[in-house]
């Protein structure tokens, strides 16, 4: 038995029925089935299912008037580990709370903790669904309240397939 | 210094079989190994020093990096330490939620060793099977905390939010299948007598060996000892749990994969048992918003997937980050058996040694 069990290789031929089963299955049913069988996608192509907590982009909100909701309490600044968030505090006409005429966010040394929005007790932050975060320039990288492709409120054009593939951050239902 | 025939040279630091930058010195007399030198560093960054100078909540973030295969369970032993130094207790349920996470890292990061490991040995077919179970729970984590790797899962205290919805439909969905994936590695492994050849009576390491080097984790228990953290001193909520310790004597390559084998379908078991018994209640404790530390020092030993990780606090009074930092890194203390396990052996056996203590070098250099 043990003669036989050595030179008949079953324990290979076990793997190899394994193997065979799954390379049949995907070559079999790869595009005629509805279910959906494959572990990969053909990405920018078809979008990728981002789960609603998913840790992005920083991005600063406005209220429903339009206004920036930062107060400028610089709870972000101060407990942002890397110490990539500067903002200066400065007053604008007709609006009682302090507003910020700065915040700068380098994006570069972001680790995309989130400990910025968890201090914020203004829900003036959040950390949005871009995950294209590539930029030609290093300059691109150094997000400020004004720039010429992205800013603290809008997003690159690079990752504009991010965010369309998930749900809008200003929506109520956005967790 | 060199007897004739000697020669020596460098396995790495960029070697794929290495698993990052690891240098291996090697004096070979034809293909036997005469002296086995790992050299460590090109990775430090000084995480321990770096969180010295960061606040206690800050410093969460660097053990992510450091074994980033199981950040969850780095990151669970960072917040177990500070909560053990201030005395903070955490609600049932934050320990139950965590308990779960880490035992998922647990599966993943071990899923990454089976890959990677028979990847190197020369199966290849088992890296996408395992890489495909492994991407399953990476999804879960994202659910969890909004990132995959480095995932800056627990808060001091707590969590910072319960589970999302459908959190626990996706992990049962996960526990569902995982029992028949296990079956498959094992259908394409363990009888397999290519993997056996490469594996039976490769690297060994007995018992003494391993204590007298503090090796821990799996390891150590395919040496004979049973000894694991999560058991000697429980923590989060290993106490409530029922599980066993997998051990075996033969402290070879293929002992270890069985030992490793076997804590899938442990971890799986304790997984269920926390989805089934998940208690109701809040996730976070009340703690202040700064916190400060009187004069106090602890030590508090998690059971990572690679063995036992130890956090070493001591506080200053009035101090808002921690005086003294430092880590007991499971890799860095079981990457110092590699010349016991290798000299005197063949050269082809050293990528088996080295994957088989499933080192990360992110944290052995840390
Ligand atoms: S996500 Fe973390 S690293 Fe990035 S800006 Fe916020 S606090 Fe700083
Ligand atoms: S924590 Fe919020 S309100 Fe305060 S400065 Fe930062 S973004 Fe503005």
């Amino acid at each position: 038995m043990s003669i036989l069990k050595k030179l008949l290789p079953l324990d290979i031929a076990s793997g190899m029925k394994l193997t065979g089963k799954y390379f049949g299955r995907n070559f079999l049913q790869a595009n005629r089935s509805k279910k959906h069988i494959h572990i990969t996608v053909e990405y920018p192509e078809t979008p990728i299912s981002i789960a609603p907590r998913f840790r992005g982009r920083l991005q600063m909100l406005r209220d429903e008037q339009g206004e920036i909701k930062c107060v400028c309490c610089l709870a972000c600044e101060k407990i942002c580990p890397t110490q990539v968030i500067t903002i200066s505090k400065g007053k604008k006409e007709g609006r009682k709370t302090p507003f910020p005429t700065r915040y700068d966010f380098e994006m570069e040394r972001c680790i995309f903790c989130e400990f910025c929005v968890e201090s914020c007790g203004f829900d003036s932050i959040i950390l949005n669904h871009q995950f294209e975060l590539a930029a030609y320039n290093r300059e691109d990288f150094s997000i400020g309240m004004e720039g010429q492709f992205q800013d603290m409120f809008r997003v690159s054009p690079v990752g504009q397939h991010s965010i369309s593939s998930t749900k809008n951050p200003d929506s109520p239902d956005y967790t | 210094m060199f007897k004739n025939e000697e020669l020596e040279i460098n396995l790495g630091p960029q070697h794929p079989s290495t698993h990052g930058v690891l240098r291996v010195k090697l004096r070979l007399d034809g293909e036997t190994i005469v002296k086995c030198t790992p050299i460590v560093g090109y990775l430090h960054r000084g995480v321990e020093k770096i969180c010295e100078n960061k606040t206690f909540f800050q410093g969460q973030v660097w053990t992510d990096r450091m074994d980033y295969v199981a950040a969850v369970s780095n990151n669970l032993g960072w917040a177990e330490s500070v909560e053990k130094l201030f005395g903070i207790h955490v609600p049932r349920r934050a320990h139950y939620v965590r308990t779960m996470m880490t035992e998922l890292n647990r599966i993943s990061s071990h899923l990454l060793w089976l890959g990677t490991h028979a990847l190197d040995i020369g199966a290849m077919t088992v890296f996408l099977y395992a890489f495909r179970e492994r991407e399953q729970i990476l999804d879960c984590f994202e659910s969890f905390c909004g990132a995959r790797l480095t995932t800056t899962a627990f808060r001091i205290g707590g969590l910072r939010e319960d589970i999302p919805p459908g959190f626990i439909k996706q992990v049962q969905a996960f526990q569902d299948r995982f029992l028949d994936c296990i079956d498959e590695y094992e259908t394409l492994l363990t009888e397999n007598r290519i993997w056996k050849r490469r594996t039976i009576g490769i690297a060994p390491i007995n018992a003494d060996e391993c204590i007298a080097f503090g090796v821990t984790g799996p390891v150590l228990r395919a040496a004979g000892v049973k000894y694991d953290v999560r058991k000697a001193f429980p923590y989060a909520a290993y106490a409530e749990m029922n599980f066993e310790i997998p051990t075996r004597t033969e402290a070879d390559t293929y002992a270890r994969y069985l030992v490793r084998l076997e804590e899938f379908r442990q971890s799986h078991h304790i997984i269920q048992q926390c989805i089934d018994g998940l208690p109701e209640g809040n996730v976070m404790a009340k703690i202040p918003k700064v916190l400060k530390s009187e004069v106090n020092e602890i030590y508090h030993p998690i059971e990572a997937p690679k063995g036992e990780l130890g956090y070493y606090l001591v506080g200053e009074k009035g101090g808002q980050n921690p005086y003294r930092f430092h880590v007991r890194g499971p890799s860095f203390v079981n990457l110092q058996a590699l010349p016991q396990m290798t000299e005197g052996r063949l050269l082809a056996d050293v990528i088996a040694a080295i994957g088989t203590l499933d080192v990360v070098l992110g944290e052995v250099d840390r």
